[in-house]
């Protein structure tokens, strides 16, 4: 406690210099909580939006993944049901979603476009995709729409190119799993958008057994498992794949090529902030050390003299640059938390990304272990710092140190 | 009964580029327990040089350095500091007092150094700064008392562990007359109360008058 005083006195011999020193430790701080904070929520937001369009885990035929289908539904799911209920009593799973993946090409009479299509099971299908799917116009599928009026659901691109109004009727045609021709007509029920323009191009969604009426079959393509924890994916996973080793499995992260493209992205460049701005707090402690160490070699020297170990005289350095982190690191991590909830209640709004139509909210989401890990990185920097400009002070010559003007 | 400090032949040499200047030049001295010894000579003497050696903060490129009977020659820096730390005072004669401690502080930090626990600590350095005059100002900041009481407090300080021989380096240089007169005084009652040793170098005429050993010092031969 003696020393801490003592630390905390001499850091206040010259404040002015001790200010600046806190302030630039206090803004590194901030600047590493509120851009770690800001792409951990991006990540965080990325990855619920992949699992909840994907599913955590993917189970299907064997083959599905790895190889092509030769005729439609060639690698589907036979017996879904028994399947599905099996999964169902896992604990873990909350939801065991059946989904038709299906291609063709869907017209108004005039004018025809290629689809990409899903037969979804609308009782859950919305339900886990929440606020990752806007509906634009109309609404989402029945849970039990008629036989003999089956609905759709268009992108909102696909809807401008057709100029389709909600209850307007279009035809959907697909090759059936024999290889013939089948064809159907829907209303549409709603107009969505996923926020990727390419996917609003072409993606429509039906009910999934307007979907296995299109291709003749009762195969669906996969299950999504949506889990109760999304951390829970992997040792899942792991569990699954042991346990119904006949059947092909993914992850959400095999799907997610946005989320992993960003996430290198972004890791790259707060990574490559993060250094330059812990550099920063690096020179600018050992500076702020090193002068005063310069200033009081007298002072080192008389306290050598009078018995003091020159480990103890470097220590009493460290503290001091320890005293200017805490400080610093207190002030940056306050100025960090207060930004992320302003932020949260200022709602403000990024630009789409590149490739996007959608915006998404300005939200800095710093997690305890950033805090903790941000608040140790910059202790070791200020403990090298410290050690590294008193050492050789504290080393030197005694008279040469009592001798210094 | 042994000495304090004994040394034997002892030189010292510094290197300056190519040059080699000698400060000192076979100089033997012994201090006992009573010794309160000043030692005296023109600036570039070799005074501060043979003070600093027998306040083992430098070292003899020559000649044998004895500490209570054992020769420190090739001791370490850890083993010299242990010694300074527990058998040594320093009193300097730009008094030297850390400018962030208190009066109290500056006494207290030695004995902390020697992990003297707080109560005694407490009762110790009251004792010491009643015995200095400078109790009423222990909790004065060194810039906010007079150059004569700033001795007072580095000569408490030098005090406060008991040491062997404080070594006392132009204690008065700095102070006026009548301030210097009291600084001898009280230092000489010091070693008197305490039965430290003292080595002063000293210009000052009237410490000598006190000291019971004197050393004269010419070109870094004792005369």
């Amino acid at each position: 406690m003696k020393w801490l005083k003592l630390a905390i006195k001499n850091v206040l011999r010259n404040r002015r210099r001790a200010l600046v020193t806190i302030l630039i430790t206090a803004v590194g701080v901030a600047a590493i909580l509120i851009g770690g904070g800001f792409a951990n929520f991006t990540y965080v937001s990325l990855k619920e939006m992949a699992a909840r369009s994907s599913g955590h885990l993917i189970v299907a035929h064997k083959n599905y993944f790895d190889k092509e289908e030769s005729v439609p539904m060639e690698f589907g799911l036979n017996d879904s049901n028994s399947l599905t209920k099996k999964l169902k009593s896992d604990e873990d799973i909350r939801y065991v979603i059946p989904k038709v993946e299906f291609t063709g090409l869907i017209s108004n009479g005039e004018k025809s476009t290629i689809f990409m299509g899903s037969g979804v099971d609308p009782k859950y299908e919305f339900k886990v995709k929440g606020p990752f799917l806007t509906i634009d116009d109309g609404n989402i599928l029945s849970k039990r729409e008629k036989e003999n009026n089956p609905q759709v659901m268009l992108g909102k691109k696909m809807a401008k190119y057709f100029n389709a109004k909600i209850n307007d009727s279009l035809t959907l045609l697909s090759t059936t799993v024999d290889g013939s021709l089948n064809a159907i007509d829907v209303t549409v029920q709603g107009i969505f958008s996923t926020g990727i323009p390419e996917l609003d191009k072409r993606s429509i969604l039906v009910n999934i057994n307007t979907a296995q009426s299109l291709l003749s079959t009762d195969k669906i393509s996969n299950l999504a498992l949506h889990l109760r924890e999304t951390e829970a994916t992997f040792s899942k996973y792991n569990k699954l794949t042991r346990e119904y080793a006949d059947l092909g499995w993914q992850t959400w992260l095999d799907t997610a090529f946005f989320y992993v493209g960003v996430k290198e992205l972004y890791n790259r460049i707060f990574g490559l902030l993060g250094f330059i701005i812990i550099m920063m707090v690096f020179f600018s402690i050992y500076n702020t050390v090193n002068m005063s160490v310069v200033e009081r070699t007298r002072e080192i020297g008389t306290l050598r003299a009078i018995g003091t170990y020159s480990n103890e005289v470097t220590r009493n350095f460290v503290l001091e640059g320890l005293v200017i982190s805490f400080i610093g690191a207190s002030i940056g991590i306050s100025i960090a938390a207060l930004t992320s909830l302003g932020l949260s209640i200022a709602e403000i709004q990024m630009p789409p990304p590149p490739g996007r139509t959608s915006s998404y909210p300005l939200a800095v989401d710093i997690p305890v272990n950033l805090y903790l890990i941000t608040a140790a990185i910059v202790t070791v920097v200020c403990i090298i710092a410290s050690w590294l400009s008193s050492y050789k002070a504290s080393n030197r010559s005694i008279v040469g140190a009592l001798s210094h003007v | 009964m042994t000495n304090i400090i004994e040394t034997k032949n002892i030189s010292k040499q510094y290197e300056q580029g190519d040059l080699s200047v000698s400060a000192l030049n076979d100089v033997n001295i012994s201090l006992s327990n009573q010794a309160f010894a000043a030692l005296l000579g023109p600036s570039g003497s070799g005074k501060s040089t043979l003070l600093n050696i027998c306040g083992l903060i430098d070292k003899p490129t020559q000649g044998a350095l004895y500490f209570c009977g054992e020769n420190i020659a090739d001791a370490s820096d850890k083993e010299l500091t242990t010694i300074r730390r527990n058998k040594l005072g320093f009193i300097f004669q730009g008094f030297n007092l850390v400018p962030v401690m208190s009066v109290y502080d500056n006494v207290e930090y030695p004995l902390i150094l020697l992990g003297v626990g707080k109560k005694l600590r407490r009762e110790r350095v009251t004792a010491m700064l009643e015995t200095v005059g400078l109790l009423p100002f222990k909790k004065h900041l060194p810039d906010q008392v007079s150059g004569g009481q700033k001795q007072r407090v580095a000569i408490a300080r030098a005090l406060i562990t008991q040491p062997r021989l404080v070594i006392a380096d132009e204690p008065t240089a700095n102070l006026d007359t009548q301030t210097a007169t009291d600084i001898i005084n009280l230092m000489y009652t010091m070693h008197k109360d305490f039965g430290t040793a003292f080595i002063i170098a000293t210009h000052d005429e009237r410490m000598s008058s006190h000291c019971n050993i004197e050393y004269q010092l010419h070109d870094g031969a004792l005369q």
